[in-house]
């Protein structure tokens, strides 16, 4: 039954659309008063398709549709001839990203509130950035202004959306010309958009990029889950739902965000379209290998202000380097046959984009790649292909008219036609003065008129040759110059049009009246003789020189990555972290990423060899408690609760703090969600891998963390008086675990007994993984009543806290969490900055380590970080430990938190080539990395950084040159301060 | 052990005749750093009462009943002075009422650090551990922040720990982000009330019987060229603006340059203007990406190796007991170790005015000195075995101190 419907509907729908088109539902105030719309243009040239290009051709328009187009087409009678011989048309472009005709909605919140729930009216999901309910084709209106823009820019149809919220409903297709809305709507419910920002929404969750995307996948659960339960009515989801199935647009604001979105994509086996911000071309294999297609702005940034030294330095290599490279974004994804649209958006006005355009095509994009990413891609993303995109029988009537090929400078559009209807954008002059005119009464002298951006000159040739300042007002001329070549005195003429071709508007003759003085005057005719043979202006620019992308896209980053070596450290002194402690003048051999010989006069073949005489080899450090590289955000401050949210899905590569890092000697660090709230998000532990993108530095396979917090923070105590969260006590605290993990047992009851009914949270999923020994808690921690707490709830529920971390009173607890088998990770010396910390003492790692508790020194701190080595040796001081102690607590006994000491943390023969040379004793205030190695390749190298300081400098100056260069030619400039990679430390809201 | 027992002595000898011989201690064997860059091998030096008696290789006069401390093998220092500090005039960073470094308002040259210094802060001590035997309490906030002074870290109350007496004003030239589109305008606007205030309290001083100003009255001394005016300022522009506004309205006025990130980049500005500066903390992150990595480290170097004064110093309150790593930093990263020392001892006593008293172990000199059983100037070597302020031995045992040994005995008796 079902089948023979749709069959029927098939069937008939070329009827129906036949019939639509010439109907309307709307009733007449007076005589109906249709006019024919009927007309032919000819003698054009016309790009029916990229790579399509019809000469001395004609379209011919009926009723808002192509009727024909072709070479040597008869035209009928009854349509109007349009001579417009010479010129091009082109189909109308098309805009996958916009929100044209749509009134701006509410600003973006970004303070902190404490709306926890969401107080819309109606029967709404609990989170108001899912506005799934939003309908674009419900609040769109003609805009008569951005209309005009848009089609002056060549873009006959948009996408438009609401652009407010992570889910944005549904876009509509719509037809950029100035007539009604019911017929500017061509497809109400074209696609669905989404975007990582929250928007309108008062609620403060989610109030980080990690967040943004855990609401998305729970989201996503919930929609599925719905079609199931019968418990709750919610708009969102039956939005969701019916929508499911159209294209998705998904906005993503920068490279990092492209692989994030293809990430939901892939989990959720969806596709999406992935609106860039024009940086992609700095991580094409890895957007490539995602499969998404995407919409690429042509956001080109103008030269900054570099012409004052003290202001060039505020300005990152990368912004320098994005300026230059950006113009070939387009070039590069259509070399890598990443598919691919243009979009408008970033580009202030029509002339702009054009110019960009016009830049891209220099850049290396073909014309007709530049086409079809304007034309035809769009229209077949959006399954219009056959209505829009392209010029053939049958297809609306959206086509824009040129005086020249569409990529070349001087072209600009003349008129631009919607379903038949024409938009004039540049009124055409009813008569062509140009060309080169001869004297009636002059033998041998010769007027040459030309004409620049609508101003026209003349040059008379005669005895002598002679500027003429041409003046124009409706046909009438004032020609001046003066008598002859040394002469002052002016000469004037009046004149006017005699005769003119009516089928070119070529002027043929002009007559008038010269004026020699004010008494003398004789009568002027001047005759057209030729059209000025026009130098060939296409000298065509050679494709502009630009540097090369680099590895991350930031200072000290790599053309190429380095890559694992065979090396042999010869000579060193090795702290092995093992029962062999340590070995004088040793040998250490390296190959393929891991340490393959230790020994005297160690050989490996085609190896290189590092003098490492007087030196110490040791593992690199391990940072315990780092949150280095992370992108907007490092908590996730708006719930109690926030177990689904993974700073593994904002891992920031480009982050130099990473390469920082590993001048102090750091290989791995653990990405730890901040302590904002008792049950904090999942870490993410890295390798430093500097130049990879954010997947290739996880550790493959790393046992999953999460973060928990207690005391000052979790209590909001120092918040001023935006407080109100629960909990506000220490004995709250312990409540939010207890009802958490109570919660999650049930939940696990539940799925056992019902797995389809059951919905999927990811917040009990991981309270789970937690209880069930799969997931390892770093708990922030400082006096001895909440340590002690903690360990009582996981005793109860029957599993143990891995690590406390900070863990300012664990000397108090020393014997307590031995019991327990809780590791330590502290700070050496912090104190005194709050109220729960007055009992901090610096011996307490000493003390922890004495009582046979696994011992850290971590940093919570960029700077930090990268002189672990310097805070192991206070503990020698303090607590007078040995030096072998102290060393193990920034690298091997971190490597046993994280549960990596299988692989890494101590130097042994299998094991994670993870080393460092260093200059001197390791816990010397001297010691330097000379190099850091992780997996056997060296990502630090003290010399190099010197020899890259001078190339950074170098490339740095090339480009502010090249800037200051085209300031001088005239291009506009913008004051530019880049943004500066984030500090986090973890009682940062952001 | 040895000393032990002449202090028992001494305390018999005291009451018996009312003199103490012991008023002179010799302390022989270590590595004396003077403090000038001179280092002495097996030194010998004496202390009489208050004052360093003799330093030197050998001994040039004979004391008895001398009190004689052995520290073979071990450094002597000159006491650390902390500069830059808020030391005793803030508790606990997160807990309001234990601040008493920023008032109210933009110009307050006439309120003082040295009443409000609280010299039994539980973090004093902490600092003493570590050398830190003086400190320079600096108000902060507002545009004019206040008059700094130089205090001992050990003392009964304020007036008992004073060294200098409003030894400056600090000026915190304004910086406004360049992101905000009206910076310029509003940074004109800031650096007008500065000139304007200069001006006014300029005139105020010509006044025959003027009514009465606090903050202009309290601008005497700095514009007869008492006392230093300390710029705080970190960006270069900054840094050019400020030092140029000073040198060519107010030529009197003394300058000394704090914070100062970006100073390596004016080397010659500042040695043409013979500025000295004051780092604040190189234990930090590059102010740039295009910065070298370990450009803070190196700045002192580079501004040392100019010809300009710096003083190397820790803005905060508890983090200054690493003041000697910070310079240590500074020496593994160019400096000389004996450099790095001057920088927080003779230099910063310099820029005080108060290098004939304290900064170096020169005969006459208060004998404020460290021994350490090693490098003092690196984390694993730094322990103080004594420390004297002004003649006077310091017990090092603090609060965190004890509360390791409370622990430790619970655990140990178990």
């Amino acid at each position: 039954m079902n089948k023979i419907l749709k069959l029927s509907v098939f069937l008939w729908l070329p009827f129906i659309t036949q019939n639509i088109f010439a109907q309307s539902s709307f009733p007449n105030n007076g005589p109906a008063n249709p006019l024919p719309n009927y007309f032919a243009l000819t003698q054009v040239n016309i790009q029916t398709k990229p790579g399509e290009l019809l000469q001395n051709a004609s379209i011919v328009v009926k009723d808002g549709k192509i009727e024909s187009v072709g070479v040597g087409i008869i035209i009928p009678k009854e349509a109007k001839i349009i001579n417009a011989s010479g010129k091009y048309i082109y189909a109308s472009f098309i805009d996958l990203f916009s929100d044209y005709g749509i009134e701006p909605s509410g600003l973006n919140q970004n303070g902190r509130t404490q709306l926890y729930e969401n107080n819309k009216k109606g029967a709404y999901a609990w989170n108001d950035a899912v506005k799934s309910y939003q309908e674009a084709a419900n609040v769109f209106k003609v805009d008569d202004k951005k209309s005009k823009l848009l089609l002056a820019s060549g873009f006959g149809a948009c996408l438009t959306a609401v652009p407010d919220g992570i889910f944005r409903g549904t876009a509509a297709l719509v037809l950029t010309g100035q007539a009604h809305e019911q017929k500017m709507i061509v497809k109400a419910n074209a696609a669905t958009q989404m975007s990582f920002n929250k928007g309108s929404s008062k609620q403060p969750y989610p109030g980080s990029m990690m967040g943004v995307i855990a609401l998305i996948r729970q989201t996503y659960l919930d929609a599925s889950w719905y079609t199931q339960q019968k418990y709750e009515y919610l708009i969102n989801f039956e939005h969701l739902n019916t929508y499911k199935n159209l294209p998705t647009i998904f906005e993503a604001e920068n490279k990092l965000a492209v692989l994030r979105a293809a990430k939901i994509a892939q989990e959720f086996k969806l596709s999406y379209i992935i609106k860039g911000n024009g940086d992609e071309y700095q991580r094409i294999p890895e957007i490539k290998s995602t499969g998404m297609r995407l919409i690429v702005p042509l956001n080109f940034p103008k030269p900054y202000e570099v012409g004052n030294p003290l202001d060039a330095i505020k300005v990152n290599l990368a912004d320098l380097k994005h300026w230059e490279m950006a113009p070939a974004n387009a070039a590069q994804i259509s070399k890598n046959n990443i598919p691919f649209a243009l979009t408008t958006q970033g580009c202030s006005d029509a002339k702009v984009f054009w110019q960009n355009l016009q830049k891209a095509v220099l850049h290396g994009l073909s014309a007709d790649q530049a086409l079809a990413a304007l034309t035809t891609t769009p229209a077949a993303w959006m399954n219009m292909h056959k209505q829009i995109g392209s010029l053939e029988k049958g297809m609306l009537a959206n086509f824009f008219v040129c005086n020249g090929p569409i990529f070349e400078p001087e072209t600009h559009i003349l008129n631009h036609y919607i379903l038949g209807e024409t938009h004039v954008i540049e009124p055409e002059p009813s008569y062509k003065l140009t060309g080169n005119y001869s004297f009636k009464s002059l033998p041998n002298t010769w007027l040459s008129i030309t004409e620049k951006e609508g101003k026209y000159s003349g040059v008379l040739r005669g005895k002598d040759t002679l500027k003429v300042q041409i003046s124009e007002q409706e046909g009438l001329f004032l020609f001046s110059f003066t008598k002859n070549k040394e002469s002052k005195s002016p000469v004037q003429v009046n004149a006017w049009i005699h005769e003119i071709d009516s089928q070119t508007q070529q002027i043929k003759a002009l007559h008038g009246k010269m004026w020699i003085s004010q008494e003398e005057s004789e009568p002027f005719v001047l005759l057209f003789d030729s059209v000025q043979t026009q130098k060939s202006k296409k000298e065509s620019k050679p494709q502009p020189n630009i540097g090369k992308v680099i590895y991350p896209f930031c200072e000290y980053g790599n053309e190429q990555l380095p890559q694992a070596e065979n090396l042999v450290f010869k000579g060193a002194t090795v702290w092995t972290n093992e029962a062999d402690s340590i070995l004088t003048e040793t040998d250490v051999a390296v190959s393929k990423g891991k340490i393959v010989a230790i020994g005297k006069n160690v050989n490996l073949p085609n190896a290189r060899v590092i003098d490492a005489k007087g030196k110490f080899l040791t593992n690199g450090i391990i940072d315990e408690h780092s949150h280095i590289a992370i992108y907007r955000g490092l908590n996730e401050c708006t719930q109690n609760n926030t177990s689904e949210v993974r700073i593994g899905d904002v891992v920031n590569c480009d982050d130099i703090n990473i390469y920082r890092q590993l001048s102090g000697g750091v290989v791995a660090c653990q990405q730890l969600h901040g302590s904002c709230n008792p049950i904090g998000g999942q870490s993410s532990i890295i390798k430093l891998r500097w130049g990879k993108a954010p997947e290739d530095m996880k550790i493959a396979n790393a046992a999953g963390f999460i973060k928990f917090a207690l005391g000052e923070n979790v209590k909001q105590s120092n918040w001023g008086t935006e407080t109100g969260r629960f909990p506000q006590t220490r004995m709250g605290v312990e409540q939010v675990y207890y009802d958490a993990f109570i919660r999650a047992r049930a939940y696990e009851a539940a799925q056992k007994e019902n797995p389809k009914l059951t919905r999927k949270d990811l917040e009990m999923e991981t309270m789970l993984e937690i209880l069930n020994k799969k997931r390892f808690i770093s708990c922030h921690s400082y006096v001895q009543s909440e340590i002690n707490m903690l360990m009582h709830v996981a005793d109860s529920m029957g599993f143990v806290v891995n690590t406390f971390t900070h863990i300012l009173e664990g000397y108090k607890v020393a014997d307590k969490m031995k019991k327990h088998g809780a590791s330590a990770s502290t700070f050496a010396d912090w104190w005194a900055y709050k109220f729960e910390v007055i009992d901090a003492i610096p011996q307490n790692a000493g003390i922890l380590n004495q009582m046979g508790v696994v011992t850290a020194i971590n940093s919570d701190d960029a700077e930090m970080g990268r002189r672990l080595n310097q805070e192991a040796a206070k503990i020698i001081k303090y607590a007078g430990i040995s030096e072998m102690d102290a060393w193990k607590m920034v690298t091997l006994n971190p490597a046993k938190m994280l549960h990596i000491d299988q692989q890494t943390g101590s130097i042994k023969v299998g094991k994670d080539a993870d080393l460092v040379l260093w200059s001197d004793n390791p816990l010397s205030i001297d010691a330097k990395a000379l190099y850091t190695l992780v997996d056997g390749t060296i990502y630090f190298d003290r010399e190099q950084d010197k020899e890259w300081r001078n190339a950074l400098q170098k490339e740095r100056s090339r480009l502010i040159q090249k800037m200051l260069e085209a300031k001088q030619n005239g291009e506009k400039t913008e004051l530019k301060i880049s943004e500066l990679d984030p500090d986090y430390h973890c009682e940062d809201f952001e | 052990m040895k000393y032990l027992i002449i202090i028992k002595s001494c305390v018999v000898s005291l009451l018996l005749s009312g003199i103490c011989a012991a008023q002179t201690t010799i302390i022989s064997g270590a590595t004396i750093h003077v403090g000038n860059g001179q280092v002495i091998e097996n030194g010998v030096l004496v202390i009489e009462k208050d004052r360093l008696l003799e330093v030197g290789t050998s001994l040039k006069n004979l004391y008895k009943n001398a009190k004689v401390l052995d520290a073979s093998g071990k450094h002597i220092y000159p006491g650390l002075i902390a500069m830059n500090n808020i030391m005793g005039l803030n508790e606990i960073d997160a807990v309001r009422a234990t601040k008493d470094y920023q008032e109210q308002g933009e110009f307050n040259p006439n309120v003082r650090s040295q009443i409000a210094f609280h010299t039994d802060s539980k973090i004093l001590p902490t600092a003493i551990y570590n050398g830190v035997l003086y400190t320079q309490a600096v108000p902060q906030g507002g545009v004019i922040s206040g008059s700094s002074s130089l205090l001992k870290t050990k003392a009964w109350n304020w007036e008992d720990a004073t060294v200098v007496k409003d030894d400056g004003i600090h000026l915190n030239w304004p910086q406004v982000s360049p992101n905000n589109p009206k910076h310029e305008e509003i940074l004109r606007e800031a650096i007008l009330e500065i000139e304007t205030f200069f001006a006014n309290a300029q005139q105020y001083q010509q006044q025959n019987k003027p009514i009465f100003n606090a903050r202009f009255a309290a601008m005497k001394d700095l514009l007869n060229g008492k006392g230093n005016l300390y710029i705080h300022a970190q960006e270069a522009q900054s840094i050019v603006r400020a030092v140029g506004f000073f040198k060519q309205h107010y030529p009197a006025i003394k300058l000394v340059l704090v914070g100062a990130s970006d100073a390596y980049l004016l080397i010659d500005f500042l040695k043409t203007n013979q500025i000295p500066v004051v780092l604040s903390n190189i234990h930090r992150l590059p102010m740039r990406n295009a910065e070298a990595i370990d450009q803070p480290y190196v700045t002192p170097y580079q501004l040392v190796r100019a010809g300009i004064k710096v003083a190397i110093s820790l803005e905060g309150s508890w983090e200054s007991r690493n003041l000697a790593y910070i310079a240590g930093t500074a020496s593994a990263y160019g400096l000389s170790r004996e450099e790095a020392l001057q920088s927080i001892t003779l230099v910063p006593a310099q820029l005080m005015g108060i290098d004939k008293e304290i900064g170096s172990l020169e005969v006459n000199k208060k004998a404020s000195i460290l021994i350490a059983e090693g490098d003092l100037l690196n984390m694993k070597t730094s322990k103080l075995w004594k420390a004297f302020i002004a003649g006077e031995e310091i017990d090092l045992n603090n609060e965190q101190v004890k509360l390791a040994e409370k622990y430790l005995n619970k655990y140990l008796k178990k």
